[in-house]
């Protein structure tokens, strides 16, 4: 059976006013089904430009992107933007809620994204059920200005979970939480990889890191696995 | 067609989402365009109101649109042929016109040449039953009035929809009367009114005078007194040889159906006698279009200025929304939302705003339109009983569309161009 996300020689060069700069040379990834990979690096090693072509928010310049053995490095953006909503999920260090829908109405916003059309009473069940999985139901018509910190970005993750994706992805999610937040909110990410969900977390956080099946280092543009001390 | 609802459901929760949750916003769109949809509603309800008065002018003056008028010259004959060919026929009408005199025998006329009361056209001849004609000076004035009269072989109201003021009009379905009954115009009712005439009627040519019954006062939009009689009426006084006489002032007049076979029959009879004919066809349309055409184009540039101005404040509101709602749109994109749909919420929205205006401008057009009609409806007949004509509200409900399209343009590009990855950014 072929890998849920194979990454082959992954290049990616920004190109701005100054001279290109090579953020990622030749990234090398694999992610099996229900793994947990940690990224770590250095501030501005892009590791945010490696989740960003994980998530098909941007193409890579070169290397071979599998998914679930489908080459998907070249995928135009109307086929791109069906992929995040059927197969990934995202946390981001910001929890982006909007702040003039409920946490469920901005749970149910992953549903409602023009990408197949779910019943209402389809959608309330889904949205509980997510909302649910993260330990936060009781919140759910709750706004975000009510909501602590760690609410809010369970909420986030409950977004991400409610399409039930294969891979979600994690930007420093814990970055604006405390230590015992940060770790509640580890716990709800890993519960989904226990459902066969593929997890890439980068993390500055070396206990969170330390949770995940893996963890990788982003230097130079490389990937290199950390063999545990 | 079911992703296409899935899409279209999806763009209208979102859609209304983001109203609600910039009503402020919402309104204030909604004021910077309002005077331009109000200036495109009122010049298009102005212009179709002006356009209705005018056709009923015409239909009134002249005939309904696509009437063929026949014109012709009198000869004692050509009567005979029209009166043969239109007996019994509902498709066409003919009008002989001729002076008459109504009032006191052996009086000048107080309007000699049946000329409007205020205006004394002078000169005009007086003519006796049976008698000579003479100058109208050549005798002192007196308690009678001069009329065109027009007898009519029909009904002339479906070719030329003469209004009743008061009264009834001509019945042409009973028997003839004796004493011919006959309507007035409102000029000629001016005149009995002002000048109390005992009613006996001269005609040129008539065998003796007639005392007519008045029935009812029309209005024809004419300004020269008239008076409207059924020819069998008349005719019992008066030979149809007379009333052809061109001495006696007549002239006549077919009004005839379009389609109908008339026209053809008539001239071809009446160029066998050698008589003249003048055809007409009522082009009501061509005649309006002349006459309004620049002054609704000038007015419809000046409402197009100011529904530009609102086009800008659209333009405005929605580059300011959408960058401030950057972080939602690219949140939409990493949840999968296409380009397309983000465009067409920012649309939606704005084509919203602008139909909400539309309605706004309608009603309170609508409304004013009531106002008006209700104040100075009694002064001024043609304001009385106006419908909103429905051109102005489709004028109103595109103009607000294309407002909103093209308010809502270029934010709807900068919408569906947000890059997720740098907004996303950790
Ligand atoms: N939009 C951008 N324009 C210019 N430079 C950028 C942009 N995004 C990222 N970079 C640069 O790319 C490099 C990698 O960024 P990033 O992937 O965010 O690193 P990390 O997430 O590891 O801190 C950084 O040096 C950053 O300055
Ligand atoms: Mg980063």
């Amino acid at each position: 059976m072929s890998a849920l996300i194979e990454l082959t020689g992954i290049t990616k060069v920004l190109k701005g006013q100054q001279e290109p700069r090579t953020i990622l040379a030749g990234v090398n990834l694999t992610v099996q089904p229900g793994e947990s990979v940690a990224i770590v690096g250095r501030s501005g090693s892009g590791k945010s430009t490696l989740l960003s072509v994980l998530g098909l928010f941007d193409r890579p310049d070169e290397g071979s992107y599998l998914l679930a053995g489908e080459d998907i490095s070249r995928l135009p953006e109307r086929k791109a933007a069906k992929l995040r909503s059927s197969h990934f999920g995202f946390v981001f260090q910001r929890f982006f809620l909007l702040k003039h829908l409920t946490a469920a109405q901005n749970v149910a916003m992953a549903l409602v994204n023009g990408q197949g059309w779910l019943p209402r009473r389809e959608r309330r069940a889904r949205v509980l059920q997510a909302l649910d999985q993260v330990g936060i139901a009781h919140l759910a018509k709750n706004r975000p200005a009510r909501m602590s910190g760690g609410e809010q970005q369970r909420v986030a993750i409950a977004r991400a979970l409610v399409r039930e994706p294969r891979v979600l992805l994690a930007d420093e999610p814990t970055g604006a939480l405390d230590t015992e937040t940060g770790t509640a909110v580890i716990d709800a990410l890993l519960g989904a990889t226990e459902r066969g969900c593929g997890l890439v977390l980068v993390t500055h956080d070396r206990d969170h890191a330390a949770r995940m099946g893996r963890t990788l280092d982003l230097v130079d543009g490389v990937l290199t696995e950390r063999v545990p001390a | 067609m079911r992703r296409l609802s899935g899409r279209l459901r999806s763009a209208l929760i979102i859609g209304l989402q983001g109203i609600r949750a910039r009503k402020m916003r919402t309104l204030l769109s909604m004021v910077s365009l309002f005077l331009g949809v109000l200036a495109v509603v009122v010049v298009q309800a102005g212009a179709s109101i002006a356009d209705k008065a005018l056709l009923s002018d015409i239909e009134l003056t002249s005939a309904v649109d696509g009437t063929t008028i026949i014109n012709l010259q009198m000869q004692p004959k050509a009567t005979g042929i029209v009166l043969d060919t239109l007996h019994e026929r509902s498709d066409a009408v003919a009008m002989l016109g001729v002076q008459a005199i109504i009032g006191e025998p052996n009086v000048a006329p107080v309007n000699p040449g049946a000329s409007p009361f205020d205006e004394d056209w002078g000169g005009g001849v007086v003519c006796y039953g049976n008698g000579p004609c003479q100058p109208a000076d050549a005798q002192p004035k007196g308690q009678a009035v001069e009329v065109r009269l027009t007898a009519m072989t029909g009904d002339v109201r479906p070719f030329r929809p003469l209004r009743p003021r008061t009264g009834q009009w001509l019945d042409f379905t009973t028997v003839p009367a004796m004493a011919p009954r006959i309507v007035v115009n409102r000029e000629a009712a001016k005149g009995f009114e002002r000048y109390q005439v005992p009613a006996e009627m001269r005609i040129g040519g008539a065998a003796a005078n007639v005392t007519p019954q008045f029935v009812g006062v029309v209005d024809d939009g004419d300004a020269q007194p008239r008076a409207y009689v059924r020819l069998d009426e008349l005719t019992t006084w008066l030979p149809e040889t007379g009333l052809a006489d061109p001495n006696s002032g007549g002239e006549m007049q077919v009004l005839v159906s379009p389609g109908s076979p008339v026209e053809q029959v008539l001239t071809a009879k009446l160029k066998g006698i050698g008589a003249e004919t003048w055809t007409e066809t009522v082009d009501a349309k061509k005649q309006m279009e002349s006459q309004l055409k620049l002054l609704r184009l000038v007015f419809l540039a000046m409402a197009g200025l100011v529904l530009l101005i609102g086009v800008a404040g659209i333009l405005n509101v929605g580059l300011a929304t959408v960058g401030e709602r950057v972080e939602e749109f690219a949140l939409r994109r990493a949840v999968g939302t296409p380009r397309m749909l983000l465009a067409g919420i920012v649309l939606a929205e704005t084509l919203l705003t602008g139909l909400f205006t539309a309605a706004v401008a309608i009603g309170l057009s609508a409304a004013g339109l009531r106002a008006v009609s209700v104040l100075v409806g009694d002064s001024e007949p043609f304001l009385r009983d106006l419908q909103f004509p429905w051109e102005a509200g489709i004028a109103g409900i595109i103009a607000g569309l294309v407002a909103g399209l093209l308010g809502g343009f270029i934010p709807a590009l900068r919408a569906a161009g947000i890059p997720i990855a740098t907004v996303m950014r950790a």
